[in-house]
């Protein structure tokens, strides 16, 4: 069962690499990065089935590292939105060199 | 008995009192007066840096997660004194750019700074991940503060991006830590077996610890934040988290008896190589000085991971001793270059043109801290550098040393080109160049330093050396 649950956990994972390395909406990167925080917190309760409740413990900090995390990205994405008109990723490039 | 308990905490106590008053006082003091609250967070800080000395800081905290010995306090003091440095810097700056938001700003450096000072002794893995985040979090708000400034919410926004992924895959790593050793102690975790599982959960926690070092391949967001960002908060985020996460790496892997480095030891050599390459080679055609600072920094941090690699008490003494050369020398050069970039944070070559007509003290102090991140000899950065690769080449990375030996000799010709147009060349703009006193103070205290360093580097080298001592 656990090794399930692992491998849910790890396509999960891969399939938050590919949406932040895809989407160029911010919010899409936001939710993928989401998606990666999940596999983390499924990863976590699995070992804790079987290796005690030390993992359930993580998986709360876990989740609540995550969620302060998120407040400060949608903040920023407002802020990218004020000054480009937009959440497009690709509107804040005036840095490339 | 609490007190008993949290005693080694002492200072990180100092902070989070410090922080939660200077709050209050926020809410009370009429929108022209913040400034004091910049006073205020020195205060605090300098009341932290001398609490490392005053008082017993030693033992046991927090059920064994937390344990402040030797090489703790020495990061703890490396941290208090570049948050100190970035606090000098951004005192005149807040008061002119965000005069009602000062309190805010500097509240977020004081949790950010209490974030790495949990760091430096960490024993377990909970606390990692906490305090990793609670540095992190604040730097992002930090980044994008001037928030009407387009190009300081693009580096914020990427120093966010590549933050969040990082500590996402930085906590998958650590997922599979506890799930290959079944406890969140790092001593335990050093000492279960080995297998594939552990390997990959160090490999990611690396990878994900690499991004807030801006080490090469993850280092991508180090140039445009760099650029971007208010000039104050960069004296801040070039030196302080790097630290921290060099604190966390040696923290992690070294626990118990260093099982994790060796696992690891070829990836991190490899990584070293990559980043010296790419600090140095992408520094060369920069015209921004910050990005230019910015790329060399992704070179030190090269050589930092080299010294980690070693994992031998030579190695990581050397590899400290550099951590304290490189906080006095970043820091003074992004200070100077604060001094020197014009309101829109346009920081290219024609603006150092003729420093030394403009401000003689600016164009010196820079000159130093060229010639010490270039490793010239009698300021710390030679120092630094001589020890740094003595120490690798006795435990046996020879090729290493030469490698990036070879590979720093190209930074010396993008810091002398800098120098070069400070001296040589006539000023495109005229006129006395004005810094604040903040400014001025944190420079000439770097100035102290990287020459004190440089020219008496034994009291440093011994107490580097007392640090490493506590490992294996």
């Amino acid at each position: 069962m656990t090794q399930v649950v692992l491998t849910i956990a790890a396509v999960l994972f891969a399939l938050g690499i590919y949406g932040v390395t895809t989407r160029r909406n911010a919010i899409g990167i936001l939710l993928s990065v989401e998606l990666m925080a999940n596999a983390v917190n499924l990863n976590l309760i699995a070992f804790a089935q079987t290796l005690g409740s030390d993992g359930q413990t993580f998986a709360l900090f876990s989740i609540a590292l995550t969620v302060a995390e998120v407040v400060v990205g949608l903040a920023l994405v407002v802020l990218l939105y004020r000054t480009r008109k937009g959440i497009d990723i690709d509107l804040a490039s005036d840095l490339r060199s | 008995m609490m007190v008993d308990l949290l005693a080694p905490l002492a200072a990180d106590a100092i902070l989070v009192i410090g922080a939660l008053s200077l709050l209050l006082v926020d809410l009370i003091l009429p929108p022209g007066e913040k400034r004091i609250l910049g006073y205020g967070t020195i205060g605090v800080l300098l009341a932290a840096l001398i609490s490392t000395f005053a008082l017993d800081l030693s033992g046991e905290a927090v059920g064994g997660a937390y344990e402040g010995d030797a090489l703790a306090l020495f990061f703890k003091r490396g941290f208090y004194v570049s948050a100190i440095l970035a606090s000098l810097a951004s005192l005149d700056f807040g008061a002119k750019i965000w005069p009602r938001r000062q309190g805010e700003y500097f509240q977020l450096l004081l949790y950010s700074v209490l974030g790495m000072s949990l760091l430096a002794g960490v024993r377990d893995l909970l606390l990692l991940a906490v305090a990793f985040e609670l540095m992190g979090v604040p730097l992002y708000a930090m980044a994008a503060f001037s928030r009407k400034d387009k190009l300081a919410v693009e580096g914020g926004l990427k120093l966010y991006l590549t933050g969040a992924v990082s500590s996402a895959v930085t906590l998958y790593g650590m997922s599979m830590l506890f799930g290959a050793s079944g406890s969140t102690n790092l001593a335990e975790i050093a000492s279960a077996p080995s297998s594939p599982m552990l390997a990959m959960g160090v490999a990611l926690t690396l990878a994900g610890m690499g991004f807030k070092l801006g080490v090469a391949p993850f280092h991508m967001w180090v140039p445009d934040t760099y650029r971007g960002s208010p000039p104050p908060f960069v004296v801040l985020v070039a030196v302080a988290p790097k630290i921290a996460g060099i604190a966390a790496l040696t923290r992690l892997l070294l626990a118990g008896d260093g099982a994790l480095l060796d696992s690891v030891s070829e990836l991190l050599l490899l990584l070293a190589w990559f980043t010296v390459i790419v600090g140095n080679v992408m520094a060369l055609p920069q015209d921004s000085v910050r990005r230019l600072l910015g790329f060399s920094g992704v070179g030190h941090m090269g050589l930092l991971l080299l010294g980690l690699t070693t994992g031998t008490a030579e190695g990581i003494a050397a590899m400290l001793f550099y951590v304290a050369g490189y906080i006095f020398t970043t820091a003074g050069a992004l200070l100077v270059l604060s001094a020197v970039a014009d309101e829109d944070g346009n920081d290219g070559l024609a603006r150092f043109a003729g420093l030394s007509q403009r401000s003689g003290f600016l164009a010196f102090a820079m000159l130093v801290f060229l010639l010490s991140l270039g490793g010239i000899p009698f300021v710390v950065g030679f120092w630094a550098k001589l020890y740094l690769f003595l120490a690798a080449w006795g435990a046996g990375y020879q090729l290493s040393v030469l490698f990036i030996a070879l590979v720093g000799v190209i930074g010396l010709y993008y810091y002398l080109r800098v120098s070069r147009a400070m001296y040589m060349t006539e000023p495109t703009v005229e006129g006395p160049i004005s810094v604040d006193l903040g400014t001025q103070l944190a420079i000439a205290l770097c100035l102290v330093f990287v020459v004190g360093m440089g020219l008496v580097p034994q009291p440093f080298v011994a107490v580097a050396e007392t640090a490493a001592s506590v490992l294996r």
